[in-house]
């Protein structure tokens, strides 16, 4: 079986650089403005979020191009499972720099990973090792900035009692993984772009906002819970009709494959 | 940090052969992908995660309910097996009504010409193009073990992590509020995560499809142990450290 991909490096698009920018910066941006401005604001913490699934999306696109041999959606499990782990120790001994000890934790665990997939496992794939620890940041990040969405704040107390104790963190587990494994396993094929791609992964993350939005009523009241309702459904408009655009941009191109290869080309 | 580690360090021992077991559980389960979903593979028509995933946490949630009578290890690792024993073997039981009834294959391997438990022949009934289909018994029971070991090690796991809060002075006691099993939960969430990061780990080590125990590719399985075992090392402190945390709030 040979799910996911083309078998070679993903190409075109922002270069990896400037999205992982985006997913890190504004990942940890969203989650700190999140954490320290009023209740009502929590809505930043799912901004952050955004920001961190759009960089998950794209790791996997580039990481899940050279042919996994298992599907694309397990780099998304295993992604939240490395993160899930992260995420709870950082907060649990950082306090206020929590989500960047999370994030080290990560990146650790990430590379050590990756490391064993192409070492001993023996993958093969050249950028393994880096799109582990950029998954598992991106996984660490979706799912301090979703409970900061529930919670108000990444404090561990209140992360533990308003977002883990009363189950909400499995429906992050699931709806984080699906804005990033979903996007690629989507769109994948000959005429993959990454634009396409990533306006998935923004509108399954504004998904994510709103859904998280409800669960945030419990603890933040019906206010808060309205306008990160609110934030969300404008960003999924907007990214919907974005992707909309794109597919009717990419639906029409026929893209030439050449005539079956001869004998001799084969060998 | 360390003391919690130091105080922790037979639990610790327990995840990381709770994750080694899982790991290896993998290995067994019979695995065909979306070829299988088309009936032209062995295996369920899914991929490993998927199987693996719904095998251990069924095998906790027996766990956890055993949890609810007995602190006996013994019997909550024999109810998580059990749980997870079921759980797959109901799942390859209806599919391979699904193949046989509805899609009208003949279960048959083409990895091995005589099936290694009841001796039938096997090649004859493989499909031209196909790498066989369906369930055959040696499939299903390779599939039980798989189950077995992936409850076991689910199991363990989240067990020891509810010991591990339990030395933290926490309690897994009833309370009707909504907020109420703060132990349970992150105990809970980071079973989840280890077992997925080991139920990844080997579908990586296999590619795909795998058969069972007669599938060449099962001979693979020290590399992902291997791959487990220390990726598992990883997760245990952070979860060690994390759930001793809970302690001081």
């Amino acid at each position: 079986m040979s799910a996911g991909g083309a078998g070679g490096e993903a190409k075109g698009g922002f270069p990896p650089q400037t999205i992982m920018a985006i997913g890190a910066i504004g990942g940890l941006a969203g989650i700190y403005l999140g954490n320290f401005m009023p209740a009502q604001f929590s809505f930043f913490g799912g901004l952050g979020a955004i920001c961190a699934m759009v960089w998950g999306a794209d790791a996997v696109r580039r990481v899940a191009s050279y042919g996994l041999g298992t599907g694309v959606p397990s780099i998304g499990m295993i992604s939240l499972g490395m993160g899930i782990v992260a995420a709870l120790f950082g907060l649990s001994v950082g306090g206020i720099a929590g989500p960047i000890v999370s994030f080290i934790a990560a990146a650790i665990i990430g590379a050590v990973i990756g490391v064993l997939a192409n070492k001993v496992i023996g993958m093969g794939i050249p950028i393994m090792e880096q799109a582990m620890v950029e998954i598992a940041g991106a996984g660490t990040l979706v799912i301090i900035g979703l409970s900061v969405v529930i919670a108000g704040t990444f404090d561990y107390a209140e992360v533990v009692e308003y977002v883990v104790a009363n189950g909400y963190i499995a429906l992050i587990f699931i709806i984080g993984g699906m804005g990033i494994l979903h996007p690629f396993n989507a769109n994948l094929g000959p005429d993959e772009k990454q634009d396409r791609t990533l306006s998935v992964a923004v509108e399954k993350a504004a998904i994510a906002l709103i859904i998280t939005g409800f669960a945030s009523s419990l603890h933040e009241g019906l206010m808060a819970a309205g306008l990160n309702i609110a934030v969300g459904v404008i960003i999924w408009a907007w990214a919907f009709m974005k992707y909309y655009g794109y597919v009717k941009r990419d639906s029409y191109a026929v893209v030439g494959t050449g005539l079956l290869p001869s004998a001799e080309e084969l060998e | 940090m360390i003391d919690a580690l130091m105080a922790n360090i037979l639990w610790l021992v327990f995840i990381i052969i709770g994750g080694v077991l899982i790991s290896w559980s993998v290995h067994f389960v019979p695995v065909g992908g979306a070829p299988a979903a088309m009936a032209q593979a062995t295996g369920i028509g899914t991929g490993t995660v998927q199987l693996a995933a719904g095998a251990g946490l069924t095998g906790l949630v027996s766990a956890g309910f055993m949890m609810n009578v007995t602190d006996n290890l013994p019997l909550i690792l024999a109810s998580g097996a059990v749980g997870a024993m079921i759980m797959i073997s109901v799942t390859m039981i209806v599919g391979t009504w699904v193949y046989v009834y509805g899609v009208g294959c003949v279960p048959s391997s083409a990895k091995v010409k005589y099936d290694p438990i009841t001796k039938y022949r096997q090649d004859l009934y493989v499909s031209q193009g196909t790498e066989g289909h369906g369930l055959p018994t040696v499939s299903f029971v390779s599939g039980v073990i798989g189950g077995l070991l992936g409850g076991i090690g689910g199991a363990l796991v989240y067990y020891s992590l509810i010991e591990v809060g339990l030395t933290a002075g926490l309690s897994t006691g009833t309370s009707s509020g909504v907020t109420g099993h703060e132990l349970v939960g992150i105990a809970a969430m980071f079973a989840i995560g280890i077992f997925f990061v080991n139920a990844v780990i080997p579908s990586y080590n296999i590619g795909g499809t795998i058969e069972g125990f007669h599938d060449p590719k099962w001979k693979k399985w020290p590399k992902a142990v291997i791959s487990s075992f220390v990726a598992t090392i990883l997760c245990a402190i952070v979860a060690v450290i994390a759930i001793s945390q809970l302690g001081g709030i």
